[in-house]
């Protein structure tokens, strides 16, 4: 009984169990990991991710998919840059965030009224937005020369925090805050849970489901919108697409926010985006190149989907079984 | 199954009479639904003489059968996961380069056996996917996405982000390679070809093959499949395979058309190919559809693109097009079985 | 005990429902009283689920007249039965699993600090007192899916008493239960009794129902038979009630010889599943399974056919050791089983009869890798004309048959592989009585003609009666006994089920 319990702790508090463990590994191995500037970075690196994060576990725990995260993250990277001189940075910041705020309200409508499944809709308008992005940059990639803001958000005043890793905080805690304590926050994982119990309940489902693809829009262009002025560019590569949405859905997945529903912790996850993170920065520590990182994570991803659905598998395996009828044979054979 | 819905399954309930009459709609629909790809393509045709004397010429017909070979080629093979119900197999952009890289490395043996050993390559990919899809019933988009980020991220590694030259001198089999995008056939040119026969063999396997047979159970109804004696992990493995093995013959004739192996030359087939799967009448829930179907859907892709591009629309709005057109599409199709309450299962 | 004689707390009058083809409820009339326990008693299909979903609002177009404390309501939807202060406790409960106790209880409701923020300490100490009422003391937190069967039903209970019910409708709620659980549920019922609430208690366990019930309803057909006090009845007056006068000799008498042993099941187990099933079945006989529902006999029967698997145990067909390893090995073994549920393991509903009947013939009609389904061109008419299914078209989808037409095609998806062993899981749920006719005439028909081996399934009691030579009851997952021929009757078939003697 004992095994079993210390099994259950183990998974469930995973994400955070590995980091330590890897944390520790590195500052025992790797070279200059463990001194201020290389862990700011991490956290500073850590951003996008995080923040991109916290809107596709939502999805996740209603029970759907978004593929298009990556693509809004692109799309409103590049408008935080190219609408700036024109209106400012809070403009383009908030049309950033209204573009994607317009995406996911198209993708939770298709979803919920059109019962469209949220495989298509979002495939197809990851296309779309990334196509918009295409036009709207001209196929380049876009920069500023006002290093104001990229410097303020990059510049740590508190040790370890700067400006851009306190955004990220407040988020990811404000986010835990909302999923966990809040009556609202709460709905979306009965909606996720039992979507008959939930209707039985009075809830609307299809309000949640809405109101779960404007917040991944919106956090996704929050998340890219950050990620460019911190860099004072976007570039126009799609890779970094893709890998946004590898490293979110994996560090979803280890968070322990499962596809099927009503389940998940933002915090957990947030655990999962620093391991990630870390390892990236192992990574880069030994001297490995980029493309070992976007190797690992592919690594890494396969890993945990094969280690989720073999656990489906097993418990699937047992369903309808009589637990008394299992102990009486259990323990008539024991003799 | 809510608790009203079990109450109808268990007192049988016979279909209303508003059902009977569906039966009479339903057959010409079908009809309909098997056609209806190829009348858009007509019409495209016909809008695109009307846009441009350019577009109804020999030259430019061509040329779309040349652009829609690749991706038709991907499809034969494609489409049967989408028919048996899983899905789409998202790993083919992967499938692609590494059938074409391991093609080229393998140039020193021969043309034929590099070509037979970018194929195998490939094959493997579909037995890991047919292996834990199949076996271990994981989901297919969320695995086949697994597959594709590790597979580019191990291509890029293994490469350091350069790319495979073939020696391309004259009389070795490196120039045979890079030959063979751009031979012809008694006049014809070999992608156009390979593809036909690809399709004509994907035809084939659809409706004659025992395979084919217990693929359209097996996406009509899995558990029923499994009940009826059909070994339903064995056909998901097959679907799988048969995906790689026809996306590894694309991946390997890009590669001889780039004339060299990179990771990046099959980006966007994953999407493309559903789009074309789907426009061409399989339904994701499986079970439903034809290859001909298919083919149209190929085709429809290709002359809108063409057309798109005669009307003067930039390649990347093209994309914005192609995406809305996919979730039109699909949304349009779900609808239409919706009514004629054809969705159950 | 408080007995409130004075005006009942739901009262049904001539209440109906009609589904296309059949009536289900047929102008029940029936009081239920606060502080009472009443059952309502029925086999399968004698109407208590249909009753039971009227009350809990499941339908919009019932007829008749219910009144809850004398006001007169319509039962229209969920939520209408739930303001009238119906409770219903369903045996898939309706429980989200991956939330807490606490969020299953308080659904919908969770109390708030500031309107929105959740008041985490209201949320414990709401969800502790509602634990209390069934009492269980567990940490609100847990989830609901790391509890067992009857800690879930206690929570469902809770969650159903926090909306503070005047009537509450348990629906088997001992299927999964343990003696010791059994006992702790009914101190429950006792207590919410006490506390004046009417207890509607389905169920088709007779022994319990004389432990914990005050009144039982009988119901058969659609029809209610009677309401008594419970120290009115015994065990076989229900029986009889259930099952009604002895039906004319509605099934032919055998005329035809059992041959030698064909089948023969030893120690068959599976963890869980079934506990050291052994029988035999011989050419030409017809082999009983009964038992209630839960008892393992579905379980039983794939593993038969290798769908799924068992842990101990051996089998052997026509001598020959025989294991299958999956449904496909049976099949060419010649073993085919004809599922519970044709809409979800029987039937492909998108699919035509021919591509049905076909299904299972796939291996037989292939050449390696080639289909030739010309092999099988007249097997689908056949069939059709010999069990006169209707509309007699091959190319007609399933689903736009009636239950009874559908049923009779996936009877012949069976019959089509020429079975040595056919084994029929609720041949005749839903089906209406020409269809029942046809269906048991081929039966028989095939075990005569052909020598094949039936094993029927069954819990329509007057078929398993009528068409069996002998009869193995499973009770839990044990085979209880075994009844020949003459000691079978209905009423010795249900009493067995249920754990009495006859």
């Amino acid at each position: 009984m004992g095994n079993f319990k210390l099994s259950r702790f183990v998974d469930s508090h995973r994400a955070l169990l590995m980091l330590i463990v890897v944390f520790v590994g590195l500052s025992l191995t790797a070279p200059n990991f463990l001194n201020s500037y290389n862990l700011t970075t991490i956290l500073k690196s850590a951003s996008l991710y995080s923040v991109v994060m916290i809107g596709f576990a939502l999805i996740f725990i209603i029970g759907e998919l978004d593929l298009s995260v990556g693509a809004i993250v692109m799309l409103a990277g590049m408008l935080a840059i190219g609408l700036e001189p024109s209106l400012g940075w809070y403009g383009s910041f908030a049309a950033a965030t209204l573009a994607g705020i317009l995406v996911g309200l198209v993708n939770g409508l298709l979803v919920a009224k059109g019962k469209i499944h949220s495989f298509i809709v979002t495939l197809g308008m990851m296309s779309i937005v990334l196509g918009v992005m295409h036009i709207y940059s001209g196929g380049d990639s876009l920069s500023t020369e006002d290093y104001d803001l990229s410097d303020w958000l990059d510049e740590a005043k508190i040790e370890l925090l700067p400006p851009i890793v306190i955004i990220t905080l407040c988020l990811v805690l404000g986010a835990n805050f909302f999923f966990n304590k809040t009556r609202l926050g709460r709905g979306f994982f009965v909606v996720g849970g039992n979507k008959e119990t939930a209707w039985l309940a009075g809830l609307n489902k299809d309000r949640y489901i809405v109101l779960a693809f404007v917040i991944s829009g919106m956090l996704s262009a929050v998340g890219g919108a950050l990620f460019s002025m911190s860099l004072a560019a976007m570039p126009a590569n799609v890779n970094l697409a893709n890998n946004t949405l590898m490293a979110v859905l994996a560090a979803t997945i280890i968070g322990g926010t499962l596809m099927s529903g009503g389940k998940g912790n933002i915090l957990k996850c947030y655990f999962a985006v620093l391991l990630l993170s870390t390892i990236f920065n192992g990574i880069s520590l030994f001297g490995y190149s980029y493309d070992i990182q976007i190797f690992v994570n592919g690594v890494i991803l396969a890993l945990v989907v094969l280690y989720e659905s073999y656990a489906v598998y097993k418990q699937d395996a047992l369903k309808g079984q009589n637990p008394k009828l299992l102990q009486s044979m259990l323990r008539s054979r024991e003799r | 199954m809510s608790q009203v819905k079990s109450v109808m399954a268990e007192t049988g309930q016979s279909p209303s009479r508003k059902n009977r009459g569906k039966l009479q709609i339903s057959k010409s629909q079908i009809v309909f639904e098997k056609a209806g790809i190829y009348i858009i393509a007509l019409a495209l045709i016909i809008v695109g003489s009307l846009v441009s004397p350019q577009f109804l010429t020999i030259d430019n017909m061509l040329s779309v059968l040349r652009s829609i070979s690749l991706l038709g080629m991907v499809v034969a093979g494609a489409a049967f996961v989408t028919y048996i119900g899983e899905y789409a197999d998202l790993s083919i952009p992967a499938i692609i380069p590494l059938s074409g890289i391991v093609a080229v490395f393998a140039l020193p043996l021969g043309v034929v056996p590099a070509v037979l050993l970018g194929m195998l390559a490939g094959m493997m990919i579909g037995v890991m996917n047919g292996l834990v899809i199949g076996y271990l019933r994981a989901n297919p988009i969320l695995w086949t996405l697994a597959v594709v980020f590790f597979m580019e991220g191990l291509m890029r590694f293994m490469m350091s982000n350069n790319q495979i030259y073939p020696d391309v001198s004259p009389g070795t089999s490196g120039a045979d390679f890079i030959d063979l995008y751009r031979s012809e056939i008694l006049g014809i040119p070999t992608i156009v070809v390979v593809m036909l026969v690809l399709l004509a063999i994907s035809h084939w396997i659809l409706r004659r093959t025992k395979f084919g047979q217990q693929a359209k159970l097996l996406g009509s109804a899995y558990e029923v499949a499994k009940t009826s004696g059909i070994n339903v992990k064995r056909t998901v493995m097959i679907a799988f395979v048969l995906t790689a093995l026809s996306s590894s013959v694309a991946g390997i004739l890009i590669t001889s058309f780039n004339k060299t192996g990179v990771y990046y030359l099959g980006q966007g087939y994953d999407f493309q190919a559903v789009t074309a799967i789907v426009l061409g009448g399989m339904t994701l829930s499986g079970g439903r559809g034809s290859i001909v179907g298919v083919l149209g859907g190929v085709l429809v892709i290709g002359l809108l693109s063409n057309l798109m591009t005669f009307m003067g629309v930039h390649p990347f709005q093209q994309k914005v097009v192609i995406g809305t057109i996919f979730i039109l599409v699909v949304g349009l199709n779900q609808y239409q079985l919706r009514k004629m309450g054809k969705d159950h299962g | 005990m408080n007995k409130n004689t004075s005006s009942p707390v739901l009262h049904m009058h001539q209440v109906s429902k009609r589904y296309p083809g059949m009536l289900a409820v047929d102008t029940v009339s029936v009081d239920f009283y606060a502080g009472e326990v009443h059952a309502l008693l029925g086999e399968n299909g004698a109407g208590k689920s249909t009753l039971m979903k009227m009350i809990a609002g499941s339908f919009d177009d019932y007829t008749g007249e219910i009144k809850v404390n004398s006001q007169l309501c319509q039962l229209h939807s969920p939520s209408v039965a739930k303001d009238n202060g119906i409770g219903m406790i369903y045996q898939e409960l309706s429980l989200a699993r991956p939330l807490s106790i606490a969020e299953n209880i308080l659904i919908g409701r969770l109390p708030t600090k500031f309107g929105f923020v959740v008041d985490t300490e209201k949320v414990i100490e709401e969800t502790k007192i509602c634990l209390q009422r069934v009492g269980l003391e567990l940490d609100p937190f847990a989830l609901v899916d790391t509890l067992s069967p009857h800690e879930s039903q206690l929570v469902e209970i809770a969650k159903v008493l926090g909306n503070h019910p005047k009537i509450i409708v348990m629906d088997e709620p001992t299927s999964s239960l343990s003696r010791s659980e059994v006992v702790r549920l009914f101190d429950i019922i006792k207590l919410l009794k006490e506390q004046g609430l009417a207890i509607i208690y389905i169920s088709h366990h007779l022994p319990e129902i004389f432990k914990i019930a005050d009144k039982v309803t009988v119901m058969r057909d659609g029809k209610k038979i009677s309401t008594k006090g419970i120290g009115e009845v015994t065990p076989k007056s229900l029986v009889q009630e259930m099952v009604g006068q002895s039906i004319e000799d509605f099934y032919q008498q055998r005329s035809h010889q059992i041959g030698e042993t064909r089948i023969v099941v030893k120690n068959l187990s599976r963890f869980g599943f079934f506990d050291n099933i052994n029988f035999s079945a011989a050419r030409g006989e017809v082999v009983g399974i009964a038992g209630l529902a839960g008892a393992g006999r579905s379980e039983l029967a794939r593993a038969l056919c290798g769908i799924d698997p068992f842990d101990q145990g051996s089998m052997t067909l026509d001598n020959n050791h025989y294991a299958p390893k999956s449904m496909a090995n049976a099949i060419k073994s010649g073993v085919a089983y004809l599922s519970e549920d044709r809409k979800r393991e029987g039937l492909f509903l998108r699919l035509d009869i021919k591509q049905n009947v076909l299904a299972t013939l796939i291996d037989k009609h292939s050449k390696g890798l080639v289909y030739t389904p010309k092999e099988g061109r007249d097997v689908p008419g056949e069939l059709i004309k010999t069990l006169e299914i209707m509309p007699a078209d091959e190319l007609i989808d399933v689903s736009n048959l009636s239950g009874g037409n559908q049923q009779k095609v996936l009877l012949a998806k069976w019959l089509a592989i020429k079975p040595k062993v056919l084994i029929l899981d609720e041949p005749t749920r839903g089906v209406d009585v020409g269809a029942k006719n046809i269906i048991h005439e081929t039966i028989m028909r095939l075990a005569k003609e052909t020598g094949a081996t039936i094993l029927l399934i069954s819990s329509d009691l007057p078929e398993l009666v009528g068409l069996a030579d002998r009869c193995i009851v499973l009770r839990e997952g044990r085979m209880i006994g075994e009844m020949q021929k003459s000691e079978l009757s209905e009423e010795a078939v249900l009493l067995r089920a249920n754990g009495e003697a006859a």
